[in-house]
């Protein structure tokens, strides 16, 4: 048997009032499911494919999947990061000033996630330049609401 | 600074900047005792807030990880050959050594990175926090500097010893 000094029994106590990750989720999120999000994942893909990057961000950054599971998640991130990566560097401010800052909240929530995952991290350069351009337009707001913000994407 | 290095430097400056509001808080679990939650992981969740991912490609990589009384910074540093990653190692290696006189410093990384720093509501208390920015900023930007010189040295050594000891079979 393993050390018993070490077993923290107080992790076996029902009423110990310890709160894990998943007890800090917001209730009453919506479900989503991924049938449900296809349609906004093909509309974001073919409005970016067409050059229309302004409302693909927009459509992207608004009422994002908080309460679909983890691999829906990852599908829409995945639209998201493409969206992202296929707009011109000259476009990138024009398109931010175009935003709302709660649009500001959620697009720094997917650069942080595009840069904790393999594909975004490709593509740090990309992800980086709209960290930048989004700080000079809303500073450190963004940031610090998505520090204490429990919805992720 | 290069081009790509500058977006880098920016983006960890304002996720520092975010994450180094520190509070004094005791212990949840424990009389009497106040301890970085950032390290005591399982205990409280509603005490971390989200982990900030912040990277220029795969190799250059920070995870600033936020709690209410303390800040873990992880820096994975450029390793580009097997004499970088050594490099890297070592250099780290000895800065961890003298963490003591350090403070900020955390005395082993946390895996996958190569160093990290442990700030605690202390340390941002006793000292400027803009100040404690610009040091990771600083370091940051000038570890790369230093690992690519080293290189240089080693080699331009290993060259000079290869010269040296070959030098007696030549007829």
């Amino acid at each position: 048997m393993e050390d018993w000094r070490r077993i923290d029994i107080d992790a076996f106590d029902p009423e110990s009032g310890r709160l894990t990750a998943a007890d800090l989720i917001p209730p009453n999120q919506a479900q989503v499911t991924l049938q449900e999000l296809q349609p906004k994942i093909q509309q974001i893909r073919s409005m970016s494919t067409s050059g229309d990057m302004i409302s693909a961000i927009q459509l992207a950054t608004s009422d994002p999947p908080y309460g679909a599971d983890d691999s829906t998640k990852a599908q829409y991130l995945q639209a998201v990061l493409e969206a992202l990566g296929q707009t011109r560097q000259a476009d990138i401010s024009n398109i931010i000033k175009q935003l709302s800052p709660k649009q500001h909240d959620v697009l720094i929530k997917y650069l942080y996630k595009g840069m904790s995952v393999p594909e975004g991290q490709k593509q740090g350069g990309i992800l980086l330049s709209w960290f930048e351009k989004l700080t000079q337009e809303a500073g450190v707001n963004p940031v610090v609401h998505y520090l204490s913000d429990r919805r992720t994407v | 600074m290069s081009q790509s290095l500058r977006p880098y430097l920016t983006a960890v400056r304002y996720s520092l900047e975010a994450a180094l509001t520190l509070s004094n808080f005791s212990s949840q679990e424990v009389e009497r005792h106040n301890r970085p939650e950032i390290e005591v992981g399982n205990t409280s969740a509603e005490l971390l807030l989200q982990p900030m991912h912040v990277s220029r490609n795969e190799n250059e990589q920070v995870l600033i990880e936020t709690s209410v009384n303390s800040v873990r910074v992880n820096i994975k540093v450029k390793q580009a050959d097997e004499i970088e990653q050594i490099l890297v190692h070592k250099f780290t290696r000895f800065l961890e050594q003298r963490a003591e006189s350090f403070h900020i410093l955390r005395r082993t990384p946390i895996a996958g990175y190569s160093i990290s720093f442990l700030i605690t509501n202390k340390h941002t208390e006793t000292m400027k926090t803009s100040k404690l920015v610009d040091f990771i900023i600083e370091f940051m930007e000038e570890v790369d500097k230093e690992i690519s010189e080293m290189k240089l040295f080693l080699n331009a050594r290993a060259r000079f010893v290869a010269e040296a000891y070959l030098g007696e079979f030549v007829y």
